[in-house]
């Protein structure tokens, strides 16, 4: 049996595959995270509230999802001693503004810098337009993720590691005219994808419905999906299809899961850590410091491809009917997402009443508390967990479960995760590494 | 590898990190003349015609070596594509003219120097401690924060590109930036003259250095005066200042003011005697404008 490592590069931090071949084909594939930064640790011991600034220095380019999973852990932990803080709609408002502004970057900082540049590699020549650094389209992308934190750093102060976050709402008081301000940068963000990356008028591109009609227009993500079709990405990177999604995302807020097209109900206490092959289990025999992450055992795909499908969003059923959960259906999802959460921070937007309370809390909160509390947040990369176990005041415990752990943990040859699911079969090099980048991969998440 | 750039060479490399100043990077406005000026040549990030390993191979020298995170000798802390940080760090930092610290991480050490203080650090300091990674290395330049501002960066490539002297603090950090207070700018100052201290976090009202525990008038950065995103600052967004580009960052308790006999400790640079004298005088007027709501009967925040 021939076994080649890969080090997998540009992606958020770093990543190794270990490939084991049979027959030209990968039989099996290890994944392996090797930097570990003991977030988890550092975290005890601290006042409960500095994790407010510690947990955001998780990730750089998921920050915002970490400090909100904190927030919510930390609010349950006082609805855990019978104090439940009231937020009103402003401050709730708020936070998903700042949350979608985050995703809306990662996906089109993924797009741009990630995935294009891969399909550019392979394809060299179709984008002529977006090389990094050099290109008029690399640049209107690059300025459409400055304008889209722009949006989102009106109230939270910052992008990223922004702390404009307290038990009981949002720490800014917005004017009118910063909601003004941030409609603008949003319209402009709302031009770029529709001149680019949709070839057509948001409101136009969110009712196509069927991949065909995606096809009719001359944009970006079609000439991305025509070349991906024609390289029969559509065929790979197939892993369980099982979907799920903890935290509230629109309207939907309780955790779901499908299996394929079906949609059920799921409950976070099943939601599980393992340390199967980590360095935590066993020193010698572990081979990352990825944990994995499974919903009664059994593995389950997070992120913009499973909201969707819980959602029962028509293209991405038109897509998923045709390529099943592969490399284009993942990829399909994240552009598709993009404009869903444009839309939804126009009527977020629209919606802010800054007359509300930013901060509603009862006169008195006891510092010094001694509780749990469970925070759940959907990040751009999927369901991310928060645990904070407090005495006096004082973290005693802090357990963060990222998306990526559901993702790209490894389960065994018998029971693959999600990731070695996906890459298992494959016969080059070059489709393993594109399957796992379709994850959107973060190693800073997966090991904190 | 070519021999020949007009442009200055970069390469970016990382310690222990949390790839927060690359995406704080990726924000600067000016993309484009940056790219007319600066070639990345390797960014852990971003698509490279050139691997690490194949940069590690060469003998060409670069211009200036881009660090972000902390520094560290212990090879279990870090592998960065099968290499230790020493061997990327002493194989590159030979081959070039300054090395710049991006971030507080690579500067002092920074949040994850929390584990274990004795090996991770940053270049040239523990945290404010002399003596890093390195006794001694000429070509450093610090550009702390958590992130760095963009344009701390940038700003500080085109000065040394174009010849410029950078001035640099006890530190190593530019005075063009670090000169300045975060307090400088911050819309709250009035306040603070005043000694009225905010109600509650969510206000616009108030200063935040009497009682949430705002490091402003004692942290170096120029935030409030470039802004942060092109529009705003934790202090704007009615956040303290966490310090975040000192060495001491990040301190314990940091919602909260840490008072000697109930008074906050000095601004920076401000004797004892000249703060406590003047803030007994200010405390001792009431003003009522500043006890108000700045616009009365826009909001309900009580």
């Amino acid at each position: 049996m021939k076994i080649t490592k890969e080090i997998i590069e540009r992606i958020e931090g770093e990543a190794t595959l270990e490939l084991e071949w049979k027959n030209q084909r990968i039989s099996y594939a290890k994944i392996k995270f090797l930097n570990y930064r003991a977030i988890e640790d550092i975290l005890k011991d601290k006042h409960m509230l500095d994790s407010l600034m510690i947990t955001p220095r998780v990730c750089g380019i998921c920050s915002h999802s970490h400090v909100t999973a904190t927030i919510n852990a930390i609010e349950d932990s006082y609805k855990n001693i019978g104090i439940e803080l009231q937020l009103t709609d402003k401050a709730k408002y708020i936070r998903e503004l700042v949350l979608n502004a985050e995703k809306i970057q990662n996906h089109i900082k993924w797009f741009y810098f990630l995935i294009l540049p891969e399909l550019f590699k392979i394809n060299r020549g179709k984008f002529a337009d977006t090389e990094p650094f050099k290109d008029r389209e690399w640049f209107e992308a690059q300025s459409a993720i400055a304008d889209i934190l722009k949006m989102g750093s009106i109230f939270s102060g910052q992008w990223p590691h922004g702390s404009y976050l307290m038990s009981g709402g949002v720490t800014c008081d917005p004017l009118q005219s910063d909601i003004t301000n941030a409609k603008n940068f949003l319209l402009s963000v709302q031009e770029f994808c529709e001149n680019r990356l949709y070839g057509c008028d948001i409101d136009e591109f969110l009712q196509i419905e069927s991949m065909s009609d995606l096809m009719n227009f001359d944009s970006t993500l079609d000439t991305a999906v025509t070349i991906m079709k024609e390289l029969e990405f559509n065929a790979i990177g197939r892993s369980y299809d099982r979907f799920i999604s903890f935290g509230n995302y629109m309207d939907i807020n309780k955790p779901l899961k499908a299996i394929k097209t079906r949609v059920f109900n799921a409950n976070v206490k099943f939601a599980k850590e393992s340390l199967e092959n980590s360095f935590f289990e066993d020193k010698k025999k572990g081979f990352t410091y990825s944990k994995s992450a499974v919903y009664k055992d059994d593995f389950y795909e997070v992120g913009p491809l499973a909201r969707l499908m819980i959602n029962k969003d028509p293209l991405i059923r038109d897509c998923h009917r045709r390529c099943s959960d592969s490399v284009i259906s993942r990829i399909t999802a994240r552009a598709k997402e993009i404009a869903i959460l444009l839309k939804r921070s126009d009527f977020v937007l629209k919606n802010i009443d800054i007359k509300e309370k930013s901060l509603n809390i009862p006169k008195f909160l006891p510092k010094n508390i001694t509780s749990q509390g469970i925070g759940v947040v959907e990040a751009a990369r999927g369901t991310l967990i928060h645990k904070i176990f407090v005495e006096e005041g004082k973290i005693t415990k802090f357990d963060i479960i990222p998306p990526t752990v559901w993702n790209l943990g490894n389960g065994s040859p018998k029971k693959p995760s999600i990731a070695q699911k996906a890459i298992i079969g494959l016969d080059s090099i070059e489709k393993a590494d594109f399957v796992f980048k379709s994850f959107d991969i973060c190693s800073v998440c997966t090991t904190q | 590898m070519s021999t020949f750039h007009s442009k200055k060479t970069i390469i970016w490399i990382q310690g222990i990190t949390c790839n927060g100043d690359s995406h704080s990077f990726f924000n600067y406005p000016g993309m484009k003349n940056f790219a007319k000026n600066f070639d990345i040549i390797y960014h852990p990030l971003l698509l490279s015609d050139y691997s690490l390993d194949s940069i590690l191979k060469s003998t060409q020298r670069f211009d200036y070596l881009i660090v972000e995170g902390s520094f560290t000798k212990v090879r279990d802390y870090i592998d960065r594509g099968g290499h230790s940080f020493e061997e990327l760090i002493e194989n590159l930092s030979k081959r070039v003219e300054y090395i710049i610290c991006a971030g507080s991480c690579a500067s002092f050490g920074g949040i994850f120097a929390q584990r274990d203080k004795q090996n991770i650090t940053g270049a040239l300091f523990s945290g404010g401690e002399e003596g890093g990674y390195w006794d001694k290395n000429k070509k450093v330049i610090n550009i702390p924060g958590c992130p760095l501002h963009p344009k701390w960066l940038v700003d500080t490539l085109f000065m040394l590109k174009d010849g410029n002297t950078v001035l640099l603090d006890e530190y190593l950090r530019p005075k063009e930036e670090f000169s300045y207070l975060v307090h400088h700018g911050c819309l709250r100052n009035e306040y603070f003259e005043w000694k009225v201290d905010t109600k509650n976090f969510g206000e616009k009202e108030g200063c935040l250095f009497y009682e949430q525990g705002c490091r402003g008038p004692m942290t170096h950065a120029n935030c409030n005066k470039i802004l942060w995103n092109e529009v705003s600052s934790k202090t704007r967004a009615g956040s303290p200042c966490l310090g975040c580009t000192e060495p001491d960052f990040p301190r314990d308790n940091v919602y909260e003011t840490k008072t000697l006999m109930s008074l906050p400790l000095a601004p920076y640079g401000i004797s004892k005697r000249a703060y406590y004298t003047v803030t007994g005088i200010a405390k001792s007027f009431k003003i009522e404008r500043l006890e108000k709501k700045l616009i009365e009967g826009y909001n309900e925040n009580n």
